[in-house]
């Protein structure tokens, strides 16, 4: 087990390079002059002085060639010296900074709900399989997967913002103005949760373990607290820390609808405005982010399961 | 999912198909409601397809007297913001989405499956590697890496399809690669390899054949994800470009007009979320169907 983990822990600086080259070189993959998407960032779309150009390349450091460039450029980010943002000239990691902590609020808030409402559920669920509230239970979370957020959220806005008049429409000035948004990205989740939750539960009360807690004499809540539970939320668990990755990363479209000034949507506006240095410090910040919880997530399941050794988990 | 798939793979390798059980004979026969999703997820795609025939207006033909015109005999479902015929736009607006993610999820199953059961064969380093790959891809954010892809490379359709490969493939490859190592533990193969099967046919007639069903049982799953990341594309902009009709911009564009025209919005968004329901509903069953743990 611990050579496993050891390897995959060695894996990780060499990823991390590798997906940082790949980061790096986006511009030049994709055929964008960084130098004129400043000047366009900059000024808009004049005809420039080719002198201009030039001056503005040394300035960049963009004249030397693109080893050259990485390894500086790689320096910096060691360093926590992100650049600065093409459009709005503030540092980059000022900007991302503060979009990651609205996001983290943002993710939190609708991942602790979603785990709060998920147990119950499907646990409800797996204690009365093929009952009416199963059935019900079940087609919620198949509903609720198949409504995207750029669907629930204009209805959303539509009842309650405009409709009813109860909460705001867009903006991010109070918890009020959380609502909303929370209440769009919770059901994909919820009903993640909510399935694995019955998944696990299901699997462990038919455990041989089950029988036999029952045969001594605990009562049923007793056993499903003290032996069910705790096999059945392993997966759950896993599953939560992905969505943490997926929520401080996918909230574009939430952020985009409801304006809130979080990571998604300075994500979204530097793609849009060919912001470089701000988009590759978000791309690395995601990249980090992953591999934080990717690892995060195989040290969780050893210490959670003892008896699942790393090289049975095969994938 | 993790750990159905790490239970699949840890089937003894001397695994007897067990006698089914009859609770597992009924799991396996398809109930009323999957032939429905089955009945109105082909009565979708061939309204779309069928478009140029059914439409009553040309979806790109904008008649400015009739700008946010209400459900009448001449336009039975509106008009939107330009005079443009709804049901049109409905029918033509599923088509371009439809076939991106028909052919994104057919491309991206082929590279995930080639990938996957081929790591699973040769194993040691490269797999270790391209399993890592795998674990960070799947973590990492689709749709801003789909965004990234498709802004960077002007949007067009082939640049879609890179995006939706790309943020795509690892589910396959991760599913094929179980299934591969599954099947590699397997009397059969051990055998073929011993009777001096070459290795190519080996990969292509003894374990490709094999692990097609629950390949296309995810495939089916994928589909509605990826019906929703297009649209999605298309809600941001990204996507399928106007003048061609789409659902998700559609939706875009019906937002301010959301309190005059309700039905403007609600329309594709129906569409979109009966198409993604069915399609799952569907490939769920599928994965039933096709279980390894009931072989």
């Amino acid at each position: 087990m611990s050579t496993i983990l050891i390897r995959r822990l060695l894996l990780l600086p060499v990823l991390l390079l590798l997906t940082s080259a790949a980061i790096f070189l986006l511009p030049y993959l994709t055929g964008i002059d960084p130098t004129m998407s400043i000047i366009r960032a900059r000024i808009g779309e004049r005809t420039v002085d080719p002198a201009a150009i030039d001056k503005l390349r040394r300035e960049f450091g963009l004249d030397r060639n693109l080893a050259g460039q990485y390894v500086v450029w790689l320096g910096d980010v060691i360093q926590g010296d992100l650049g600065f943002s093409y459009v709005s000239r503030t540092p980059v990691a000022l900007v991302i900074g503060r979009g990651l902590r609205v996001t983290a609020v943002l993710a939190l808030t609708t991942l602790g709900l979603a785990v709060l409402l998920a147990l119950p559920l499907g646990m409800i669920a797996a204690y009365r399989p093929r009952s009416w509230l199963d059935l019900l239970i079940t087609i919620g979370c198949q509903a609720s997967v198949a409504i995207p957020q750029y669907v629930l959220a204009p209805l959303l806005i539509w009842l309650f913002a405009l409709g009813l008049g109860w909460l705001p429409s867009s903006g991010w000035r109070g918890t009020q103005f959380m609502i909303l948004p929370v209440l769009t990205l919770l059901p994909s989740p919820l009903a993640y949760f909510t399935q694995a939750t019955r998944a696990g539960l299901q699997e462990a009360l038919q455990a041989d373990y089950m029988r036999t807690a029952r045969a001594k004499g605990l009562p049923p809540l007793l056993a499903l607290h003290r032996h069910a539970l705790r096999n059945a939320l392993i997966p759950v668990v896993t599953l939560v820390t992905l969505w943490l990755a997926g929520l401080l990363g996918g909230s574009v479209i939430v952020e985009v609808i409801f304006a809130i000034p979080g990571l998604g949507r300075v994500l979204y506006e530097a793609i849009l405005a060919g912001d470089l240095p701000l988009l590759q410090a978000g791309l690395l910040l995601l990249v980090g982010l992953a591999i934080l919880i990717n690892s995060g997530t195989d040290l969780l399941y050893v210490l959670l399961n003892p008896a699942i050794r790393l090289g049975q988990k095969r994938s | 999912m993790t750990i159905t798939i790490a239970k699949a793979s840890a089937l003894p390798a001397t695994h007897v198909r067990p006698l089914r059980t009859p609770s597992q004979r009924s799991q396996r026969r398809w109930s009323f409601s999957a032939w429905l999703n089955l009945l109105i997820l082909g009565g979708i795609i061939s309204a779309t397809l069928g478009a140029s025939w059914l439409a009553p207006f040309d979806p790109t033909q904008q008649t400015l007297p009739d700008r946010l015109h209400p459900p009448a005999a001449q336009h039975w479902l509106g008009a939107d913001h330009l005079g443009r015929d709804l049901l049109s736009r409905l029918l033509y607006g599923g088509r371009s989405s439809l076939l991106l993610a028909a052919v994104a999820v057919l491309v991206t199953a082929t590279v995930g499956v080639v990938i996957g059961s081929i790591t699973a064969r040769v194993g040691g380093f490269l797999d270790e590697a391209i399993m890592r790959l795998v674990d960070l891809l799947i973590i990492f954010p689709h749709l801003v890496l789909a965004l990234v892809i498709a802004t960077l490379l002007t949007p067009s359709f082939g640049a879609l399809l890179l995006a939706l490969t790309v943020t795509g493939w690892t589910t396959y490859a991760r599913l094929a690669r179980a299934l591969t190592l599954d099947l590699l533990a397997r009397p059969f193969i051990e055998a073929a390899g011993a009777v001096g099967v070459p290795e190519r046919r080996l990969l292509l007639r003894h374990i490709l054949p094999n692990i097609l069903g629950p390949i296309l049982a995810m495939t089916f799953l994928r589909f509605g994800h990826t019906l929703l990341t297009v649209a999605g594309l298309s809600y941001l902009g990204v996507g399928i470009q106007p003048p061609t009709p789409d659902w998700g911009a559609m939706i875009a564009e019906a937002q301010p007009y959301m309190q005059r025209l309700p039905l403007l919005l609600v329309a594709p968004a129906l569409m979109i979320f009966l198409t993604s329901l069915c399609v799952t509903l569907v490939g769920q069953r599928l994965t039933h169907t096709f279980d390894p743990r009931q072989w």
